[in-house]
Parts: structure tokens; C-alpha cells; sequence
């Protein structure tokens, strides 16, 4: 029985050293978050959109942007110290601060401001996220520094809303990392050099980024030394660690049902706010019998949207609005709330010539084709599922018949757009999600709405067409004059809440959560999640560091798996000799 | 002899060629393609056709199917698996990156299951129709009913959250360790995902060993054996080996698809081995990825088939013979 009590004396041994607590020595302050998808690398051209939505936010931990935040209608200066337009606004000043330098101690001067316009528009393709606000609305034409400190832009129409976008947008680049890159997208082999508060010091692709904090930071020094942010997908597996303090926060929303139970958690806190979330549904404009905006309006007439903000977000959030942005956006208008009328629904489609029905109940369109359309949700996303089944169910009462299909998000990717430019997608309605930028940008409106064609993306999203609506939304960006443009966009606003391209279910609220004895500066920074740079910066953090999970050196051996293998088999060998000299020993089978 | 070998390159060459093809093909009939996965959706209209294009173009996802078949083939003579549109890195290096994880997850899980699951469909077998019997077999079902996914948050919930013994995520700590400390760091973070995957395993693993013992119990030689007056041991390892042979052959076979199981208990535990990553690049329609990752994939249940064949004359003299052919 020697061999046995080995067995059981190497059990006894790794359970004791597997419940050993990890050593650790007070050097750094350091946070922990559960990220929940791995971005690649943090520079504009090569981050995915995998962790969406906490994207534009890792990217401006490392770079900034002339000004900030582009979630109110005037951002403060950041990198600018001012910028000042010409008359009609085609041309602007900017005066940059003079104590900048990058990451690796080159200064920040207008040359890289030159280049990094220069270079959106050059690689466009690359980035999709951030050029077209060089490259579109407004779009840039030419530049001349002034001095190292000052830049004039000039664009090809009027800027008017320059402070936002692209001011508040654009990730400065330095010429120096990105001047001789000729592929952008397949920039890989670099960790990128920003000015931001913290620069990425370590990606172990799918796992982890680490992040140390900037020590020459402008606006000071971060409050936290290291955030180090392991991937975490699965919402179950990030909140319980949360819960044991394997990490400080979690980038994902809180689920609804967990809200009451970290409401009443000691060790953990709920932060509330808005990052501008929406879920819509998107209607195939063009297509028949969706062209007809009586059809789309008795739709929206149909639909209960309070019932579904209590039944899929039990309460936590608001009812979605027909003029499309978020109410909380700056450019938001209050008129024109659409409520639930299916009795209105009714009459109006009887008046527009559905009054027609078949032998289900299904209304008919006067030409005999019933009321039947397919709705396109990603089967990834829960809550949009919910929602497109509870408003299939609503609509149906009128007389409408919905099918709601879930399919993965490339196979959307690929019907939602034309296949050839000119021709139709093949979509009826899609339910979709937006963020952030989607209801800050006040060419949000331009963007998405316009007609297809040379200007705008409206052709991916519901390929409305309407030259008074266009006519409109250029105007205001072009406008200068912030009455002006606020009240071009409340007329656009009101032009959509009576044609309805897209409906506006619901908006989220933001609800996030962190651990209470970690640390203690985070915001729900209006517009970004917490996870942004504004949590880390004292003049804008909560009530300061808190003692955060501190550790040791820095080394690479964990990178070599193939170690563990090793490890593995022979602990495993071990294990199967020990079981055949216990089976030597035993004479007897029982 | 000389024929023999050659007969088994060009079988193995053959079935390798096979799965090459498919794994080219299949990804490339679902809808949509990398652009749709790399441009953000409020974004997808902001690139134009020919921009769209560009992209592929780096990815020679742009080239006619013919020629992007015959690069790939190439790029395997050449042990060069392309290059990720999703990673925008050579997919032989991520590759590299998660298959020791995905080996050491689906060993330590497979070798457990292997050892538990025989041990006690054995002991079934002996005590077939008893109340030993029934009450391993109920539990084994209850086990092999459970979806991985349960298991694995099961799992957490227990020895992670309640009992705070074992780390919920990753395969090694956020923050550098070295030595006997990582040893120990990795083998706490194996643990749970290891119990999830052999979960998923065992009631088929028994299920094999069970039957497969009992019908050996049933043969003349067992009966001739223990009417020799054999020692019980002495019968139970004539017996037992050759009840091994399809435990052996059902553990190897099942590698492909234990690769495919160990996707979601990757994903619950934040594991960075194969399944999660190609799990990933199928819904990103990263074809460079798939294509690459499926071929490591075949080769390892070719070379576990191998295997198979090779260690069956050592289990069954009866196949004893030089080149079992495959």
C-alpha cells in the first residue's frame, strides 16, 4: 500500500498548493476589468469591432482628440486650446497646447494635426468608424501650419459643427509611428503611440491588454498606474467574477435580473448614466408595400413600447421615439412622441387601402398580397429577439403578420446592404442596435438618412430617400450658427417621425457595476461608458483610488504554453503509474 | 512492404487533400463575407464597393476561388497557413498560440474521462444488473444529460464563487507570474474547464467501456478461463484488454469532435484554445482562419487515427500483422 498513500500524498499536496493564496507586494495601483471582447490592436484602423461597444473609448484611452467629449453640443478643448472659423465657416484655426508629447517623448505639434487629417482621408477604407468626417461631412480639403503650435484646416463646404466632428472624433495620429505605414488595417506588429492617458503596454491576442498610465499626461497623471483588462465574453462568467473580485468591473451592461441583486451587494456598486443606446427597427424603404409611410406609421401606432421596456429591460430605460434620437441627445427633440393607438393603427390602414383581409385575419394590400413581413434579428443578441417577438405579437392585432428570424450577424451584414449599388437589399424590416456616437453625432441624422447615393450611407440602412429631408440635414452641417443648426435638426426630427424609416423601440439605460473595495473614481461619464478616460483623470474621477488588487514584476515565461503541455503529461503519467502499482498491489477484485 | 507504405501516404494524402477542399469550401457558401464582420454595422456605408474590395484585396480574399485554392494549397506545402483578415496576422502564429491550450484542455479531459469512465463502466459490467450497476449507469446518464454549458456554470458558481477555490477565467493569471507559482496558477484555471469538458465526455466513454466488457464476459474464453480455475485477476485482464480496443478506438475517433464540445466550455471559462477561435472566425467568415485552424484540426484526427492503428496490435494480437492497413 506504499504506492497508494504516494497517490494520495500527491493529491493532498496539489490541492494545498492549488488553494494557496497567490503572493503579492504593494507597488503599483492597479484595476481589473472583465472586457468583453478582444479588439485588436487599439488604433483606429485596427481595432474590431468585437467588444463593441466600449471601442471608441480604448481608443481614446490612448489617443485624444482636439476636443472632448463629443457627447454635448460644445466639447471642451482637449489637445486644441481653441479653434476659431472664418466667416463662413469653410476654414478653421486651431491653436494647439504646447506641453504634449507622445507616448515615446516626441512633442505633439501641428505637423501630426497635417498628417492625420491627411491620412483619414487617404486610407478611408481602413477606417470606417472615423474618416468620413474628414472625408464626407465635413469634408477636408487642405491645411497650413501656421506655426508648431497652430493649424489652419480649410474644408470644401461649410464646417460648421468642427468642434464635434471631427474635433471631438478623430484620433490624432503621430506621423512618426504611421507615416510610412501603407496598409493601416494590417498594423499588428506595433503597439501604437498616442498621446492619451494610458498607452497599451501589452496584448496577448484574445486573453488581455495591459495598460500603464501616461506619466506625462497633460491634464495629469492618471489616478490608476495599470488597468489590466482580460477578456471576458460570457456575461455569466464576467459578473461572478465580479462578484469574487477576480475583476473591479465589468465592461458589459449589468442583465436586468442582476440589477436588484448588486443594488443590494455591500461590495458592489451600480453606476447609472447614458451611453445613448437604441434599438430600432429598420424598414426596407424602397421595398413594396413598406414604401408606404402610412403602412410604417399604423406600424408604429401598433406597437406598445412602454409594455416592452417593462417586459425586456423591466423597466430600465425609455420608450423609443419615431424622430429617432436619443431624448437625452443634445439635438433631441420632445414633440412628436407617437403613443400606442391600435385603434388609429387600424383606421389609418384602412383608409390607405388595407382593408382587406384573408382567411387568418391578415389584412391584404389592394393589389390581394397580404401584410406579411420577415423581420431580421441577430441571433446573438437576446434582447433583440425579445423585443421582435413581443412587437410581432403587437402588430399582429391590427393585422399585420411578422416573422421574426434570428440569423448570424454576417448573414445580416450581407442582406441588409444592396448587392450592386442601385439595387434593393433583401431585408422587409431588421432589428438592429446603435450607440453612443449613433445619437451624438448631429450628422447622425445625414449619415443615415440621406439618400443613397454619393453622399451619406443611407443605402445600409433603410434606403429612405427624401430630397427636402436631404436638403435639410446638409444645411445643418454645414451650419455654424448653433440656433440655427439645432432647429434644422428638430425640423429633420420631425420629417422622420412622419415617414418613419426606422422605428425606435426603446433606449436602454447605461447600468454598470464595480466592486466597491477596488477603486473608487469611477464616473458614468455622460455619453461613455465608465470605462473611459475621464474615470482616471482627477479633475473629473469620483472620490478617488481605492486599494486596488497590487502585484509583482513583469516576465513572459507565462506566454510559452507549450511548457504546460509538458507539465500536463508528465503529471498525468504520474498519476496513471500510481493507479497501475495500486492495481499491482491489490490481489482481489472485490 | 515498399507497396504497403505507399498504399498508406497516398490513403492519409488523400484524406488529407479531402478535408483540405472542404475546409475551403464549406465557410465560403455562408452568406456574407469578412467585410460584413470588420466594417461596424452604422459604419457598413460609409466604404464603397471598390473599398470593400481593397480589403479582400489584402486578404487575396479578392481573387477568383480557383486561385485563392490553389494559394492555400500552396501555402500548406509551404507551412504557411495566410494571413487572418480578422487578426490581420499569419495564422500559422495564432495557430501556434491556442493549440497547446486546446491540447491540454482536451488531454487532461479526455485522458479523465478515459480513465474514469472505463474504471466505472468496468465495474458496471462486472456487477451488471445490480445495484451498483444501476445506480453508476443513472448517474452517468444524469451527468452526460447535462449541457456543458450548465456544467461549466455550475462549476463556478460552487468551487468559484461560494467556495472561492479555483479562478472563473483565462488560462493563465492577468498578472506575470514564473515558476512553480504559474504551475500552480495554470493548473487551478485547467481545473474547472477540465471537469466541464470530462463531464461532457464520460457518459460516452462509459457507455462504450460497459457493453463492451459485458459482451467479452459473455465469450467461450472467459468461460474457459475461469473453468482453468484462473485467479479472478488473471481473468479480468483477459477480459478487460480486449474490452479496451473500441474504448480506445472511441476515444481517438472522438478527438474531432471533443475539439468542436470544448468551443462553448471555452467560452464559458474565457479559454483561449481552438474551439473558441473557431467559433469566432466562423461568425466573422474569417476563411484564412477556418480553413487553417480546420486543417490542424484534420491532421490531429488523422494523426490520432494513427495512432489508433498503431497501438491495436499492441492491445489485439489478433490484428498483429506488419502495416495494419489504416
Amino acid at each position: 500500500m506504499r504506492s497508494r498513500g504516494m497517490l494520495v500524498a500527491l493529491l493532498v499536496s496539489s490541492l494545498l498548493l492549488a488553494l494557496s493564496p497567490t503572493a503579492s507586494t504593494e507597488e503599483t495601483s492597479r484595476v481589473t476589468i472583465g472586457l468583453n471582447g478582444f479588439e485588436n490592436n487599439i488604433t483606429p484602423f485596427t481595432h474590431s469591432f468585437g467588444a463593441f461597444p466600449n471601442t471608441h473609448d480604448l481608443v481614446h484611452l490612448v489617443y485624444d482628440s482636439l476636443f472632448w467629449s463629443q457627447a454635448r453640443d460644445d466639447p471642451e478643448p482637449w489637445l486644441a486650446e481653441s479653434a476659431e472659423p472664418s466667416e463662413d465657416y469653410t476654414t478653421w484655426t486651431v491653436s494647439l497646447r504646447d506641453d504634449v508629447t507622445w507616448h515615446d517623448g516626441t512633442p505633439f505639434t501641428a505637423d501630426d494635426v497635417q498628417f492625420s487629417m491627411e491620412y483619414y482621408v487617404e486610407h478611408e477604407a481602413d477606417s470606417g468608424r472615423y474618416a468620413h468626417h474628414v472625408g464626407d461631412m465635413p469634408l477636408y480639403e487642405d491645411s497650413e501650419i501656421i506655426d508648431d503650435h497652430t493649424i489652419r484646416l480649410d474644408f470644401a463646404h461649410p464646417a460648421g459643427q468642427f468642434r464635434i466632428m471631427p474635433g471631438a472624433d478623430l484620433p490624432i495620429l503621430p506621423r512618426h509611428q504611421w507615416e510610412d505605414v501603407a496598409e493601416p488595417g494590417a498594423f499588428t506588429e506595433e503597439l501604437p503611440v498616442g498621446t492619451g492617458p494610458y498607452r497599451v503596454a501589452e496584448i496577448v491576442s484574445d486573453q488581455q491588454y495591459r495598460f500603464e498610465a501616461n506619466d506625462d499626461y497633460f491634464q495629469g497623471r492618471p489616478l490608476v498606474d495599470e488597468l489590466v483588462m482580460p477578456i471576458i465574453q460570457e456575461p455569466a462568467a464576467a459578473f461572478a467574477a465580479l462578484q469574487t473580485g477576480d475583476v473591479d468591473y465589468v465592461s458589459q451592461n449589468v442583465p436586468t435580473e442582476l440589477i436588484e441583486a448588486f443594488d443590494r451587494a455591500d461590495d458592489i456598486e451600480v453606476l447609472r448614466g447614458t451611453i445613448f443606446q437604441s434599438i430600432q427597427l429598420y424598414f426596407n424603404t424602397p421595398r413594396e408595400p413598406l414604401d408606404d409611410p402610412q403602412l410604417r406609421k399604423a406600424i408604429a401606432l401598433a406597437i406598445d413600447r412602454e409594455e416592452i421596456v417593462e417586459t425586456v429591460l423591466l423597466g430600465n430605460g425609455e420608450p423609443g421615439r419615431d424622430s429617432y434620437m436619443h431624448p437625452e441627445s443634445p439635438w433631441a427633440i420632445d414633440e412628436e412622441i407617437r403613443q400606442f393607438d391600435p385603434d388609429q393603427a387600424r383606421d389609418l390602414l384602412d383608409e390607405a387601402g388595407y382593408d382587406q383581409m384573408n382567411g387568418d385575419g391578415i389584412r391584404l394590400t389592394p393589389d390581394g398580397d397580404p401584410l406579411a413581413f420577415t423581420v431580421l434579428v441577430s441571433s446573438f443578441d437576446p434582447q433583440g429577439i425579445r423585443t421582435s417577438q413581443i412587437v410581432a405579437e403587437q402588430v399582429s392585432e391590427v393585422g399585420i403578420d411578422l416573422e421574426v428570424e434570428a440569423l448570424d450577424p454576417a448573414t445580416i451584414g450581407q442582406r441588409r446592404r444592396a448587392p450592386e449599388p442601385g439595387q434593393e437589399a433583401d431585408f422587409d424590416i431588421r432589428v438592429g442596435g446603435l450607440e453612443a456616437h449613433a445619437h451624438v453625432d448631429p450628422d447622425a441624422l445625414y449619415y443615415f438618412f440621406h439618400t443613397p447615393g454619393e453622399r451619406g450611407f443611407g443605402e445600409t440602412q433603410t434606403s429612405y430617400a427624401n430630397p427636402e429631408f436631404d436638403e435639410i440635414v446638409v444645411r445643418a452641417g454645414e451650419s455654424g450658427d448653433l440656433d440655427e443648426r439645432r432647429e434644422l435638426l428638430a425640423e429633420a426630427q420631425r420629417i422622420l417621425a412622419e415617414d418613419v424609416p426606422m422605428i425606435v423601440v426603446m433606449y436602454p439605460d447605461g447600468i454598470w457595476a464595480h466592486r466597491t473595495d477596488g477603486y473608487a473614481g469611477w464616473i458614468a461619464d455622460f455619453g461613455h461608458s465608465p470605462l473611459t478616460k475621464r474615470s482616471f483623470l482627477a479633475e473629473y474621477a469620483g472620490t478617488g483610488v481605492g486599494e486596488g488588487p497590487l502585484g509583482t514584476g513583469v516576465e513572459e515565461a507565462a506566454r510559452q504554453p507549450w511548457v504546460w503541455v509538458l507539465v500536463a503529461l508528465l503529471v498525468i503519467a504520474v498519476v496513471v503509474a500510481a493507479v497501475f502499482l495500486r492495481r499491482r498491489g491489490a490481489d482481489e477484485y472485490e | 512492404m515498399t507497396w504497403r507504405i505507399v498504399r498508406l501516404v497516398v490513403q492519409y494524402g488523400l484524406v488529407l487533400f479531402a478535408a483540405a477542399a472542404l475546409n475551403f469550401a464549406l465557410p465560403r457558401l455562408a452568406p456574407g463575407d469578412v467585410t460584413d464582420y470588420l466594417i461596424p454595422p452604422e459604419q457598413a456605408g460609409a466604404i464603397t464597393a471598390e473599398q470593400r474590395e481593397r480589403i479582400l484585396a489584402r486578404y487575396g480574399l479578392d481573387e477568383p476561388l480557383p486561385v485563392q485554392f490553389r494559394e492555400y494549397l500552396a501555402g500548406l506545402v509551404r507551412g504557411d497557413l495566410l494571413i487572418s483578415a480578422r487578426y490581420s496576422r499569419p495564422v500559422t502564429d495564432i495557430v501556434l498560440e491556442r493549440l497547446p491550450w486546446t491540447l491540454l484542455l482536451v488531454g487532461t479531459s479526455t485522458l479523465l474521462a478515459v480513465a474514469v469512465g472505463t474504471a466505472a463502466g468496468f465495474r458496471s459490467a462486472w456487477k451488471r444488473g445490480r445495484a451498483t450497476d444501476v445506480s453508476t449507469m443513472s448517474t452517468f446518464m444524469l451527468i452526460d444529460s447535462m449541457p456543458p454549458f450548465f456544467v461549466g456554470l455550475l462549476l463556478i458558481l460552487v468551487f468559484s464563487v461560494h467556495l472561492g477555490w479555483f479562478p472563473i477565467f483565462g488560462a493563465v493569471p492577468t498578472l506575470p507570474t514564473e515558476g512553480v507559482e504559474l504551475v500552480v496558477e495554470v493548473a487551478r484555471r485547467l481545473i474547472l474547464p477540465a471537469l466541464s469538458l470530462t463531464a461532457a465526455m464520460l457518459g460516452t466513454i462509459y457507455l462504450v467501456a460497459r457493453p463492451a466488457l459485458v459482451s467479452e464476459l459473455r465469450e467461450d474464453y472467459v468461460l474457459m478461463a475461469q473453468a482453468k480455475g484462473l485467479t479472478k485477476r488473471q481473468v479480468r485482464r483477459h477480459a478487460e484488454r480486449n474490452a479496451l480496443l473500441p474504448v480506445t478506438t472511441m476515444a481517438l475517433i472522438n478527438l474531432g469532435t471533443v475539439v468542436g464540445g470544448a468551443t462553448v466550455i471555452e467560452t464559458v471559462f474565457s479559454y483561449p484554445g481552438l474551439g473558441r477561435l473557431l467559433y469566432e472566425s466562423v461568425l466573422a467568415r474569417d476563411y484564412p482562419v477556418l480553413q487553417g485552424t480546420f486543417f490542424v484540426l484534420a491532421v490531429t484526427v488523422l494523426a490520432a487515427n494513427f495512432v489508433a492503428d498503431l497501438l491495436y496490435p499492441l492491445l489485439d494480437p489478433r490484428v498483429r500483422r506488419p502495416f495494419a492497413s489504416p
